[in-house]
């Protein structure tokens, strides 16, 4: 009896069990790889697990893979030996390698074979273009996105008496010097990334940062930032430097930028609109701030920011299903209400005029916590973009980034005459660039 | 160094190695030998075609007065590097074994850094070591400009140094440990008893008996520092400032690994092995020449 | 050990108590950082005394990164490594300081050249080798024109492809090789004139002294193999097969824009994957005993 009865128990667990496994079965799989890590990773975790949950047919299996960069590098490993994902998270810096590889599939292409429900105009051309080939195709999805904006600090405007944000770069460092008489010991902060003072100055301020429409139309592109508006930005920086009222904040002095902002120390920086959340939860409770758009000098007019973050690219080589799946999840994500979720857990900006639309019409910016995010929207739209503006296709960027980097640092440091500094970056950028065009000779960019 | 006693059967020397040489032919040189064709070309990182280039990478290389300063600056890393963390695990080993009270709980606490993970290492040391706000903060505050790694490239090189260091110390006092105690204990009685004091014993009898751990700790070590050190500067220095910590390994990373140039990262990778290989091979001519193993 | 020393004694300590000191500060900053909450460990100073959040900054990461299960994973990859290793090394030492051959110094070379090429160098082709073992052998094979069949054989997500690579390095050959040398002729003379082979002087003579260098060699081992994470993070797609270093690496934030530093939970995240090493050795410090064979001639 007894035996019998565990039996029968053993049975319909046996049942119970092969009936989930076959449900699990049946369900359309495909892989996805994401670059993110910390808590960003957990929110790719949670947008895969909100799509695995909102239908039956389809699950996506997703691998954080520890970092960009890694995730770049294990995606090339992978499929040298065949065994790659059918998604990936790929960040901007990377975009020219996907572009030149041969070894994706074109997104557009995707949303025609597989007759998705895209509107490629809904995105935010600047935005689009940044990921689109200079034809105008988008080839990747993009997906965690943002621009960059300032960051002030309002009590320590209010010393010199005013209440609004500097619209120029002359202002601003106006302010600065007021300030800095009015007994603000620090009233900006920098580091030596080149996102914020070289990319997003340039294409604000319309300045090419190489010839060919910054790489867009050829392999055999030269950088020329050293000869543009940059050049100048970067001696007034050093001299704000020298007269003590500008900081270097980096992680190796103890304080990044960030930092040094949200205890109140700084009274101004230049970051990310995916900061703000960081910001907000860091800053002493005490601290006044406010975000405004990057400041431009005087006799420029305004062109729209850049956007950073990743897009994700589909991979060829894989089969019609994983590909139907896969096309499900970029769908599921597009959604207004995933983009509502995604600016809700992180600094991240929506990136289609409809998701924007949506935001608004739910109060989304109302919101102390989120206010202010709308600038990001501002800058990136504040134009069309021209032919500077709509983004950087330069191969092995990173490593030209690493070598501007170190040159800066010298002339920040004291070592080199800013000048002489970025002539050299240049110099040694233009070789990463020519072995670039030698790796890939014999292909064009699309 | 050969044995005077040896073993004949040919066939049981082949089999006994058989699994190291199969592990590393599979494992190690079949790929190394498609990374060292890499070296000779320029390899898209999606593989594809590739284009033979002979020696173009090699000459780029030694063109490059960025590369020559990254030799210069592994050389000093591994030298003071080896030099600080073999003096010190060598001190501290000695000590321990003397098996003093308490001994149990220093050979466990000292071991603690090797443990731990390279990102909260660089987090700690980042802390301890940051100008403005940990421990040196109070020091700088009381002698301004005495210490900033950021801007000051031999404060960054102290730095990674110390950093590096820090963990090889564990690694190093471990391996001391157990050559100290397989010295026999009826050796360093018998000393004893013709009235050899402790510090004399020391020198005497355990430093010299500790050569052969000693070589080899110092071939693992140099070659530690200069193959195996990306970690320690991305977490604190990053190679800056202005290049001052740019190690040759830190470069074969970024380039090969970050920027994805597969040639440049192989062919980088080459001169690095031929100078490990070299420095082993004078180590093994000249350093082990004075060992005596018995 | 036999005399008073005082003096010398009070010495020792303060020496050895420096390098505790050295050792631990590092890891008591860790700590500190572990228990504080998300606001007070990203102050500039953080606080030097540990904050109330012990048990939240724990459990939490506990959980989130699934610990109980992925140390299982890394404990058998870290033992698979560290039996592997000992075992072979100690034969290929042996092959390489017992017997007279030519080809032994090659071998000798051969296998030591390992240690000197940055794994990131080769990951790529590595990679390759691993999603198809035999592909060298079948290459090699097309090359001599024989046309054998040879199957592939994929180790990504499986222990033996997280084990057998990192298994194929030098340091334990070159361990055991300079203890070996300093083993006396005599005991090899005797066991041969009592008539016994190689094998049986290997078991029953050569390993019983390497005792405290194998336990040397198994910690550190051990440890190595557990804080691997750049290699389980190319080979493992499969969740289930995570090891905890890999966990630690997806928690640990980067050097990105808007990303909130959880260093607390990082924090905590890294000691309690140093856990299990600190055992390790607690176990391995049982063999760390001195003179317990006299080798003396």
């Amino acid at each position: 009896m007894q035996i019998k009865s565990l039996f029968a128990g053993a049975a319909t667990l046996l049942a119970l069990a092969s009936a989930g496994s076959a449900e699990a079965q049946n369900r359309i799989k495909f892989d996805y790889w994401y670059g993110l890590t910390g808590q960003l990773g957990e929110i790719m975790e949670a947008h895969c697990k909100r799509f695995n949950e909102s239908q039956t047919k389809y699950e996506a299996v997703c691998v954080g893979q520890g970092g960009y960069d890694t995730a770049e590098q294990n995606t090339i490993a992978a499929y040298r030996s065949r065994q790659h994902p059918t998604l990936v998270q790929i960040y901007d810096a990377g975009t020219v390698n996907f572009m030149l590889s041969g070894a994706i599939y074109p997104a557009n292409k995707l949303v025609d074979d597989f007759k998705l429900n895209v509107d490629w105009k809904d995105y935010f051309p600047g935005v689009a273009n940044y990921y689109a080939t200079s034809k105008g195709d988008m080839w990747s999805f993009p997906y965690n996105s943002s621009t960059a904006l300032m960051y002030w600090n309002k009590d320590a405007w209010a010393k010199i008496g005013k209440t609004t944000a500097p619209a120029t770069i002359e202002e601003w460092f106006g302010d600065l010097r007021k300030m800095k008489a009015a007994g603000v010991e620090c009233a900006f902060a920098f580091d030596y990334d080149t996102w914020m003072p070289l990319e997003q100055f340039s294409a604000i301020h319309n300045q090419p940062i190489a010839t060919k429409n910054n790489g867009y139309d050829g392999l055999d592109a030269e950088l020329v930032f050293n000869k543009t508006k940059f050049a100048d930005y970067m001696k007034d920086w050093k001299k704000l430097l020298d007269e003590g009222v500008a900081r270097i904040q980096t992680a190796q002095v103890g304080k990044t930028a960030l930092q040094a902002f949200s205890d109140g120390s700084c009274a101004s920086f230049l970051s990310s609109v995916a900061s703000h959340g960081v910001v907000q939860a860091t800053a002493v409770p005490t601290l006044n701030w406010g975000l405004a758009m990057l400041p431009v000098y005087e006799g420029f007019t305004r062109q729209n920011s850049l956007v950073g973050g990743a897009s994700l690219w589909i991979m060829s080589g894989k089969s019609q299903q994983e590909y139907e799946a896969a096309a499900a999840y970029l769908q599921f994500i597009a959604k207004a209400d995933e983009a509502l979720w995604m600016s809700t857990v992180t600094g991240y900006i929506p990136i289609t005029n409809s998701a924007f639309k949506f935001l608004n019409e739910v109060g989304f910016y109302n919101n102390p916590k989120f206010a202010g995010r709308e600038l990001a929207i501002q800058s990136l739209t504040a134009t069309p973009p021209s032919p500077l503006s709509r983004g950087i296709r330069l191969g092995n960027f990173t490593q030209i980034r690493a070598e501007i980097r170190s040159e800066l640092e010298a002339a920040f440091t004291g070592r080199k005459d800013m000048q002489v500094a970025l002539d050299d970056a240049a110099a040694r950028g233009n070789q990463i660039l020519r072995r670039f065009e030698q790796t890939m000779r014999g292909r064009q960019l699309p | 160094m050969d044995k005077r006693v040896t073993f004949k059967s040919l066939w049981l020397a082949g089999a006994l190695i058989a699994p190291q040489m199969l592990l590393v032919f599979v494992f190690f040189y079949w790929p190394a030998s498609q990374a060292f064709y890499w070296a000779f070309t320029t390899q898209p990182p999606f593989g594809g075609v590739n284009e033979w280039v002979g020696l173009q990478n090699f000459r780029e290389i030694f063109a490059d007065r960025v590369y020559w300063n990254s030799v210069q600056v592994s050389v000093l890393f591994a030298v003071a590097s080896t030099t600080l963390s073999i003096v010190m695990s060598l001190v501290l080993a000695v000590a321990v074994d003397r098996q003093l009270t308490g001994y149990r709980t220093y050979r466990f606490v000292l071991f603690w850094p090797y443990a731990i993970a390279a990102p909260a290492v660089g987090l700690a040391f980042r802390f301890i070591f940051a100008p403005q706000a940990g421990f040196m903060a109070a020091l700088n505050d009381a002698f301004p400009g005495l210490w900033n790694p950021a801007v000051n490239g031999g404060h960054a090189m102290a730095l990674i140094v110390f950093a590096n260091s820090w963990k090889m110390v564990a690694y190093n006092f471990i391996f001391f440990l157990a050559g100290l105690q397989s010295i026999p204990r009826s050796l360093l009685e018998a000393a004893a008893m013709d009235g050899s004091s402790v510090v004399r014993r020391v020198f005497d009898i355990q430093l010299p008996l500790l050569a052969p751990t000693f070589f080899f700790l110092l071939v693992i070590n140099i070659t530690e520092t200069f193959v195996d050190s990306f970690g320690i500067v991305d977490i604190t220095t990053g190679g800056g400032p202005a290049r001052a910590t740019d190690l040759m390994v830190f470069k074969i990373y970024s380039d090969g690994f970050k920027a994805l140039d597969y040639s440049m990262a192989a062919a980088q990778s080459i001169v690095l092995m031929t100078l490990v290989v070299c420095l082993t091979f004078i180590q093994f001519r000249f350093v082990e020449r004075k060992i005596h193993y018995k | 050990m036999i005399e008073r020393t005082p003096i010398l004694n009070a010495i020792t300590h303060v020496i050895m108590l420096i390098g505790v000191v050295v050792a631990v500060l590092p890891i008591a900053v860790v700590f500190i950082a572990s228990t504080h909450d998300f606001r007070t460990v990203n102050m500039v100073p953080m606080p030097l005394w540990p904050g109330d959040q012990f048990f939240e900054n724990y459990a939490r990461v506990w959980e989130k990164a699934d610990f109980g299960a992925k140390m299982i994973n890394s404990l058998i990859v870290a033992v698979g490594v560290t039996a592997g290793k000992i075992v072979i090394a100690a034969l290929s030492a042996f092959a390489i300081v017992y017997f007279k051959y030519r080809l032994r110094m090659v071998f000798f070379w051969l296998i030591f050249i390992t240690l000197m090429l940055p794994l990131e160098v080769r990951i790529v082709p590595t990679y390759a080798v691993v999603a198809d073992t035999l592909s060298p052998f079948r290459t090699i094979l097309d090359f001599l024109g024989l046309p054998l069949f040879v199957p592939e054989v994929n180790l990504l997500n499986t222990y033996t492809g997280l084990i057998l690579p990192l298994v194929a390095t030098a340091t334990g050959t070159f361990l055991y090789r300079q203890f070996f040398l300093t083993i006396p002729d005599e005991l090899a003379e005797a066991a041969k004139m009592d008539g016994a082979g190689p094998i049986r002087f290997f078991l029953e003579v050569l390993i019983p002294l390497s005792k405290t260098n194998m336990a040397a060699l198994a910690t550190i081992m051990f440890v190595y193999a557990w804080n691997q994470y750049l290699w389980p993070l190319l080979v493992v797609t499969d969740q289930d097969m995570a090891t905890a270093t890999m966990q630690l690496k997806k928690i640990v934030p980067g050097p990105l824009f808007g990303q909130p530093p959880i260093w607390n939970e990082a924090m905590a995240a890294t000691l309690l994957v140093m856990i299990p090493p600190l055992l390790v050795v607690i176990f391995m410090q049982g063999y760390f005993v001195r003179g317990l064979v006299n080798t003396d001639k």
